[in-house]
């Protein structure tokens, strides 16, 4: 579903260039939950940020659902952007002036494509992560946790093919960031959606079917869980911690 | 439900929703516009350009203080309208991330800010007319009111509205589309977050910057004097570009205000350190803001300092006067005798006494004078016989005239200047004077000075004359050569309605051959008529006057027989210097009201940007006494250093000025140094009480709740 080859991507601050993703390979196949971990400066926000289109690439090739996402011109990307991918910021990016139901419903109004359907969808995504009953607050009515949930609801109004979520949980809680954690299970159990996670938190890593480690722009090891939710964040612990050595 | 449905929609209730955003921009530009309309319209009124010299000093003043207020709002635009994109670009790299492309976001942004600026700035441009017209009606009402001041205005200063009102709208598109064009998604979200820290230099960049301030002030000012003594030649129009370091030198000062503070910080190097790298991490817009501050206070002072350094030593010289009527006329003239005067005296119940009428003759005066090159530029020092008109008198008549003795040897000649010697262009080189109607001429070398500030004139040289050599250069002088000098004093108090009818009556004896201002010279002209050339008087260059307007500025500034009488000039000397004084007050006005918004708009800023800062502190422990510190020491540096910069600068200029003239500063020039210093003062007490009102306000914005004991 979602195939990233030989991915190279720098940054040149004044003489200085800087290679921050070094050739990066992986495959996330349809339902999967990934998530993506490594110290500062390891390159998973830049990786994430050029699966989302958000940051042009220097080289290689992303393919998500068959398409192959180099080459394509702005008015491609957007569509990309708006119809393929579902993506939730760290902090949470919500329109201060818009409602949590036209917030949730902001991707199709993109599209123009806002009818009783997207409605009605709008509203069955906030009962299944419990916000109905903010649907018609402000976002600065409302808690950490609940925008978070909202920003997943809205991810998700596309029906995309991938949500792809920045540090989901770094502004929350440990209530909050499980409510926001168990939205993303909840979504892949019953939408079969496919979510590739960047983050810090092992605890929040380890409800993932997978784990990938970043060092110096490059993949470092994968881990795949086939325990325990427990076991398996102290695996990836173990792991962090070689990695760090 | 009623939920939207297409980006128009969501478009416009986020509008409404950023009204706070949109209502700074919309005043910023609306404030910047009314006062370039208010300025440019007053500035080209025909009221205003009658009575600024084409090409004169004020004028210049003028010009060059809307030069610096037009750079101040030019900043003060691109700065509010970066605060508009910093606030609107999270929406926007919202909106792009969730796969809105740019063709779709591109109308609704260009419609917002076309509206935006182009709405504010044509109500700012309209505003302009009213706010002129209200404090312009307000001095005349309060202040000082003449016929000069009628206020009328020449609709081509639209034409500078307009220019900024499409760099506004241009400017604000143009940034638009840069956003637009940007295409890092993630850079246009966190655009909002990024701080503009400046690039720091060490301790030393403070005193060095005042250094290279003092410089460029000495350099730029003493640059046109180098010019002419250097290379014979006027100086080019580039030649303020030698005032240039003194924008580095600013620079520097506001940097190290920014990034080191000038307090030493040794004893206690964590004083201040939050509200100082709040400002370092701030730094790029705060310097400049500063810088523009600085430039708009010191534009204000200059115009407000004009005032003083004028008035008082006019008001002293006329206080000073040894007679109370002094004046002259050309013997054709039917000008009232004395039993004419003393009869219109008794109307008023006056008497005179100490009354005395001499003789002069007008004759032409040899002398060195600036030849130009045919450049236009350059020139080279020539001796021109018949080089100008000269007033020459009798030592009998100077005697009589003045009480003072005097010794004139045979072939000889005393010029007058007066007793501060501060008089310009006297001349020390003439070898000879011309009786213009027999064209008889007498050798002569100068002998020395003579000090007697009634006879005084800056467009031509008074003399006097041995009694021999003045009788035989004067005989055969018809009367249009000829005049009468006459001084009296009043036997008691003195009465300003007989003064004004004198002055009326004294005006309209004269026929049109008299009417001309001091400047036309009528020897200059025969002698370039005679080598075949046109006299510059002759041409539209000159000003012209007229009797009708015996009140007005120009014919009493510059009519050739404008006559001293004390309690006139004493009590309309502000209805003549009306116009030019309230122009210049007018641009205080603009200046200051420029300045204290540029300040105001910069602590909000603080306030804006730093919120989440104070917020942290709060939740760190931090007393209200504390965060009302930090408050108060960010808003500090915003107003006082440029404050204090710009008001001493102008202080330390004008001294230099007044120092320059003459090489000393006299009296009159100590008293109006005085009252600048009263006004600093007062300008000082405004802009303290506006500090304080900013930083209630911020208090209130973050939640601070500390009163000071």
């Amino acid at each position: 579903m979602l195939y990233v080859k030989e991915l190279y991507k720098s940054y040149e601050t004044g003489k200085n260039k800087y290679e921050v993703l070094k050739g990066i390979d992986f495959h996330v196949p349809q339902g999967e939950f990934v998530a993506v971990m490594g110290p500062s400066g390891s390159g998973k926000t830049t990786l994430l940020n050029c699966i989302s289109c958000y940051i042009p690439f220097d080289k290689g090739n992303i393919r998500l659902g068959g398409m192959e996402l180099a080459g394509m011109n702005e008015e491609e990307l957007a569509r990309v952007r708006n119809t393929k991918i579902g993506f939730v910021f760290q902090d949470f990016m919500l329109l201060d002036g818009l409602t949590i139901r036209e917030n949730i419903l902001v991707p199709r109004i993109v599209q123009e494509e806002v009818g009783q359907e997207a409605e009605k969808l709008a509203d069955q995504l906030a009962a299944m992560f419990g916000i109905v009953h903010i649907l018609n607050k402000y976002p600065a009515e409302i808690s950490g946790g609940e925008k978070q949930r909202a920003a997943v609801a809205r991810s998700l109004i596309n029906n995309p093919l991938i949500i792809l979520a920045d540090e989901p949980t770094g502004n929350l809680d440990s209530k909050s960031s499980r409510a926001v954690i168990e939205t993303f299970i909840h979504a892949k159990q019953k939408m079969n959606a496919t979510i590739f996670m960047v983050t810090h938190d092992s605890f929040s890593a380890s409800f993932c079917d997978r784990v990938i480690l970043l060092k110096d722009g490059s993949i470092y090891r994968q881990l795949e869980k086939q325990e325990e939710r427990s076991v398996f964040q102290d695996r990836l612990l173990d792991a962090i911690k070689e990695m760090s050595e | 439900m009623g939920t939207m449905t297409n980006m128009k929609q969501m478009e416009q209730k986020l509008q409404k929703a950023d009204r706070k955003q949109s209502r700074l921009y919309l005043f910023c530009n609306f404030m910047a516009l009314m006062i370039i309309s208010a300025y440019s319209a007053l500035m080209l009124s025909p009221t205003v350009q009658k009575v600024f010299p084409k090409g004169g000093d004020s004028a210049k003043q003028m010009y060059m203080i809307f030069v610096m207020t037009l750079v101040g709002c030019v900043v003060f635009t691109i700065y509010a309208l970066g605060l508009f994109f910093r606030h609107k670009s999270g929406q926007l790299g919202v909106l792009m991330a969730l796969g809105a492309s740019r063709r779709r976001l591109a109308p609704g942004l260009y419609q917002e800010v076309i509206f935006l600026s182009g709405v504010s700035a044509i109500a700012g441009t309209a505003a302009g007319f009213p706010f002129v017209q209200v404090i312009w009606q307000s001095f005349r009402l309060f202040l000082v009111d003449s016929s000069d001041m009628v206020l009328m205005f020449d609709f081509r200063c639209l034409f500078v509205s307009l220019l900024f009102l499409l760099f506004v709208v241009g400017f604000a598109c143009l940034t638009a589309w840069r956003y637009l064009k940007k295409t890092n998604i993630m850079e246009v979200i966190r655009e909002e977050h990024i701080n503009e820290p400046v690039k720091e230099l060490g301790r030393w960049c403070g005193p060095v910057g005042v250094l290279v301030l003092l410089a460029g002030a000495v350099m730029g000012y003493q640059a046109p004097s180098a010019w002419h003594v250097w290379f014979s030649a006027y100086p080019p129009a580039w030649a303020g570009v030698f005032y240039a370091p003194v924008f580095p030198g600013l620079y520097m000062v506001m940097l190290h205000t920014v990034v080191h503070g000038w307090k030493s910080h040794r004893k206690n190097p964590y004083k201040n350190i939050i509200s100082r790298s709040m400002m370092k991490f701030q730094g790029r817009q705060t310097v400049n803001n500063m810088l523009v501050i600085t430039l708009l206070v010191a534009g204000g002072c200059f115009a407000i300092f004009y005032v003083p350094t004028n008035a008082i030593s006019s008001l002293i010289h006329y206080a000073s006067q040894p007679f109370d009527y002094f004046y002259n006329y050309q013997a054709d003239q039917k000008v009232p005798d004395r039993e004419e005067v003393e009869a219109l005296g008794r109307e008023y119940g006056l008497s005179f006494k100490d009354w005395k009428a001499c003789g002069y003759v007008t004759l032409g005066i040899g002398g060195d004078a600036m030849i130009e090159e045919e450049d236009g530029r350059s020139y080279h020092i020539e001796y021109v016989e018949m080089k100008s008109e000269a007033t020459v008198l009798s030592e009998d008549a100077y005697r009589e005239l003045t009480g003072q003795e005097v010794d004139v040897e045979p072939g000889t000649y005393f010029n007058l200047t007066n007793e501060e010697e501060t008089a310009l262009f006297t001349n020390e080189s003439a070898r000879e004077f011309t009786n213009m109607v027999t064209r008889t001429k007498l050798a002569t070398q100068f002998a020395g000075y003579l000090y007697f500030d009634l006879l005084v004139d800056v467009d031509r040289d008074c003399c006097v004359l041995d009694n021999e050599d003045y009788a035989l250069i004067s005989g055969g002088l018809t009367d249009d050569w000829r005049g009468q000098f006459v001084r009296f004093n009043v036997d008691g108090e003195d009465s300003y309605p007989f003064a004004n009818a004198f002055y009326h009556r004294f005006v309209s004896s004269f026929d049109a051959s008299c009417e001309r201002p001091s400047y036309y010279d009528r020897v200059q002209k025969i002698r370039e008529n005679e080598e075949g050339k046109v006299y510059w008087g002759d041409t539209d260059d000159m000003t012209t006057i007229s009797y009708d307007m015996s009140d007005s500025f120009m014919f009493r500034t510059f009519w050739v027989y404008q006559p001293d009488f004390r309690i006139l000039n004493q009590n309309d000397y502000a209805r003549n210097m009306g116009v030019m004084f309230m122009m210049f007050l007018f641009i205080f006005l603009v200046c200051m009201i420029t300045a204290m918004v540029v300040c105001y708009t910069r602590c909000q800023s603080i306030a804006i940007n730093n919120r989440y800062i104070f917020d942290d502190l709060k939740k760190l422990g931090a007393s209200p006494a504390f965060l009302d510190r930090e408050v108060r020491s960010q808003c500090g540096s915003v107003f006082k250093v440029p404050s204090l910069v710009g008001t001493s600068a102008m202080f330390l200029l004008f001294t230099m000025i007044l120092y320059a003239n003459d090489g000393r500063i006299i009296g009159a020039e100590w008293a109006a140094m005085g009252v600048c210093l009263c006004i600093t003062v007062a300008i000082g007490g405004v802009i303290y009480a506006v500090y304080r009102s900013a930083v209630k306000v911020i208090k209130g914005q973050l939640g601070i709740i500390y009163v000071r004991k």
